[in-house]
């Protein structure tokens, strides 16, 4: 079957592109046929369709994160409109497990791709800082929806938070010192020393095939 | 009356001379043949008639005893040959028309009215089970052979998920994030991390819309339309496909199209008829044997094969029989077993017309259109009915709309609010031989049908559970829930909390906001306690 052998090819370029197996592609392709109604492009209505999603404050800077073309490791700044199944599995891609045999300077470079990934999703103007005005917006998306809690609350929690960062990042500041804002090397600091890509992945169950494709 | 010739040198069997053509056809003839000559058939067939036209009819060989002894004519032997073959056609045409309408009425129609079983649909059953997992093994062995990929689907879903709560995950981030104290927690930048992951889980494999799409199979039931992973493997499974098609399409369709349509015109000028009776006794017997009769025809319209389990649950006058809810054809399946009132809405159409119908006979509970908004008229009518100890069980769905059969989903309130008895049933669906899931979004009701017709056939299993009645300390929620429960674990489906309705609309924006709210809660209610202090 000709159709079937130059699939499988593709597939093999994703595979060592992306670091997914070619079960997992195949997996995945199916569930983007299912999300994009069996078109070659995914746009952001397509995500409506998952009533689960709903549930999740941060919503929108997840959709958001998908279409961000530097996540899509392409050399343009700003949004896509639509991705196609390559883009769909490099943003999955960020979220692989980490795998046993990784030597070190993988592993170093994996958690920085996590990490850049989530430094993303805070900094929605693209300019490479976590200015406060960010950093309160995602506090005030991840608290909203809570008719308790008022909205200086809110406030005042992304303050406490920012100026924790502050002091880790610059130490002890002047007066009339200025915190621009957080930047990737900052963020990277906070999180040295701290295994927090264990908790950024998702596990695929253990799936059998009968055949194996090579 | 021809006098018998003597006895003539006869070296075959004489046949009759209308059997004749077939016989040479099949070259049992040869001997009576010689080169040359006329064969001796076709004198005697030319005298048979002759001897129908003069109004005698002589024993059956006789004309071609004579024949035989005749001297033989030449003649046109072409002629012969063409005669013959026109009515050849028309008699193979007409066997197998007589065939089938025998068919239909021996082995199908009469044991529907008196609703007995001869055991034919079983057989049937089990013989395609066996070659099911002959064309399984087939195709897995000419995988291995090409290796191909063949992969099994996931009912469960294709990622592992945590079973932890979100109180538990977002603790265990901070432990592992940060040193500080643990009783005094606060939003930190690592809490985005499990609502990221949550998220990004659920983009790749969600519990709701999986139960929206037909159900995954593991091994091939020769239909093409579940052919997800299987490709062409060997000529012999493709020509076991091609026959399949072949039955399906041009033996099964038409004898149970042709079922249906007697099965439905019945049921409407039955219950017409019934519905000019005067009110009593009488007419209810006739009205649910009626009511029985015709809906066994349609099942065996549809070579339903159903299994009843625990038949002494069965429900009884002034209960609500409460069903998990796949298809339209649920209604015919349990109606076919009990005379149930029917509730609904007025429809136009074919429907429309069997409603108007059926309601003659039976005091079936219809709505119409701008009527069924109204909840609290609709309460009204049901409790009515419902009260009334003569009228009879009233059937709901109440997951509202079809579900795929591998889920129970949320049960709307109404019908557990009227207080009375509820009979839960749950019906389960073997998709092996025909997948009766309606994807209402996908295909329209004669599509429908039709693929149901042309699939194998339906096989279900229904169980009646024991009835239950509201609790005084529960409301009409709780108690749905509890019967939802029941029959999800009867059925071996799973329970799902989501609403059916999630297939159309959007999440009500009251469950979006609980998660937030528990989230929130966490962060602000300590926050409130260290400002106090």
């Amino acid at each position: 079957m000709g159709s079937s052998h130059s699939m499988s090819e593709e597939i093999q370029e994703l595979a060592e592109k992306t670091g997914f197996t070619s079960e997992q592609i195949e997996h995945l392709h199916r569930r983007f046929k299912q999300l994009s109604g069996d078109q070659p492009t995914i746009r952001k209505e397509h995500f409506d369709n998952i009533p689960d999603l709903e549930f999740n404050p941060i919503r929108s800077k997840i959709v958001h994160a998908f279409f961000d073309k530097r996540n899509l490791r392409q050399e343009s700044d700003g949004l896509a409109d639509e991705i196609n199944f390559e883009d769909f599995l490099t943003i999955m891609s960020y979220f692989r497990p980490i795998e046993m045999n990784m030597d070190e300077e993988r592993l170093d470079h994996f958690r920085k791709e996590k990490l850049k990934f989530l430094f993303h999703m805070y900094d929605s103007d693209h300019d490479g800082k976590i200015t406060l005005q960010e950093y309160r917006n995602v506090v005030e998306e991840l608290l909203s929806g809570n008719p308790h809690l008022e909205k200086e609350s809110a406030r005042s929690i992304a303050d406490g938070a920012m100026m924790e960062a502050a002091s880790i990042c610059v130490g002890q500041m002047e007066p009339d010192q200025v915190y621009e804002g957080i930047t990737f090397e900052d963020f990277l600091k906070m999180w040295q020393g701290i295994d927090i890509e264990t908790k950024m992945h998702v596990r695929f169950l253990n799936m059998e095939t009968i055949a194996q494709c090579h | 009356m021809a006098a018998l010739p003597a006895r003539p040198r006869v070296h075959a069997a004489s046949p009759d001379p209308l059997v004749l053509p077939l016989l040479q056809a099949a070259g049992a003839g040869r001997d009576l043949w010689n080169g040359g000559r006329e064969p001796p058939g076709a004198q005697c067939v030319r005298e048979a008639v002759g001897e129908q036209r003069q109004g005698r009819l002589s024993t059956a060989g006789s004309p071609l005893l004579q024949a035989l002894g005749a001297p033989a004519l030449p003649g046109p032997s072409a002629m012969f040959l063409l005669l013959p073959f026109d009515s050849l056609v028309a008699n193979l045409l007409g066997i197998s028309l007589t065939v089938l309408f025998t068919l239909l009425l021996v082995f199908i129609i009469v044991p529907a009215v008196f609703g007995v079983s001869f055991g034919i649909r079983r057989l049937y059953m089990k013989t395609l089970l066996k070659i099911f997992q002959w064309a399984t093994l087939r195709i897995e062995r000419g995988a291995k052979e090409k290796n191909h990929p063949v992969y099994k689907p996931y009912a469960n879903g294709i990622i592992a998920k945590e079973p932890m709560s979100l109180e538990e995950e977002i603790k265990e981030i901070r432990r592992s994030g940060s040193s500080k104290a643990l009783d005094a927690p606060e939003f930190e930048l690592s809490d985005i991390f499990y609502f990221c992951r949550k998220g990004i889980e659920t983009i790749m494999d969600d519990e709701v819309t999986k139960r929206f799409s037909a159900e995954e199979l593991e091994s091939w039931n020769l239909l093409s339309r579940t052919n997800y992973n299987f490709q062409y493997i060997s000529l012999r499974l493709t020509v076991l496909w091609g026959l399949g098609v072949l039955i399906r399409y041009c033996f099964l369709l038409p004898l149970r199209i042709a079922l249906a349509f007697t099965g439905v015109s019945l049921l409407v000028i039955g219950t017409s008829v019934v519905g000019l009776l005067p009110n009593g006794r009488c007419k209810e017997f006739l009205s649910k044997h009626v009511h029985l009769m015709c809906y066994r025809i349609c099942v065996r319209a549809l070579t339903a094969i159903i299994t009843y389990h625990d038949r002494e649950n069965r429900p009884r006058n002034g209960g609500i029989c409460v069903a998990n809810h796949t298809s339209p054809i649920d209604v015919i399946i349990l109606a076919s077993d009990g005379y149930y009132a029917m509730v609904g809405q007025i429809h136009g159409g074919l429907m429309g017309v069997i409603q108007r119908a059926v309601v003659k006979a039976c005091p079936h509970v219809w709505f119409e259109r701008s009527e069924v908004k109204d909840r609290h008229l609709v309460a009204k009518r049901l409790t009515e009915h419902v009260q009334d100890k003569s009228k009879l069980p009233i059937l709901i769905f109440p997951e509202g709309t079809c579900i795929n059969n591998t889920s129970v989903m949320m049960f709307k309130k109404g019908s557990f609010e009227i207080g009375a008895t509820v009979y839960p049933v749950a019906i389960k669906y073997d998709p092996q031989f025909g997948d009766a899931f309606w994807n209402s979004s996908k295909y329209g009701m004669v599509t429908y049908l039709l693929r149901m017709m042309t699939s194998w056939a339906i096989v279900c299993s229904v169980w009646y559970l024991p009835p239950m009645t509201r609790q005084p300390d529960e409301d009409a929620v709780q108690f749905a829930n509890r019967v939802k429960s029941a029959i999800a674990r009867q059925g071996g489906l799973v329970d799902l909390l989501w609403d059916g309705g999630l297939k159309r609309e959007k999440v009500k924006d009251a469950f979006k906001e609980e998660q937030q709210k528990l989230y929130s809660k966490m962060i602000s209610g300590n926050h409130e306690d260290r400002s106090r202090s």
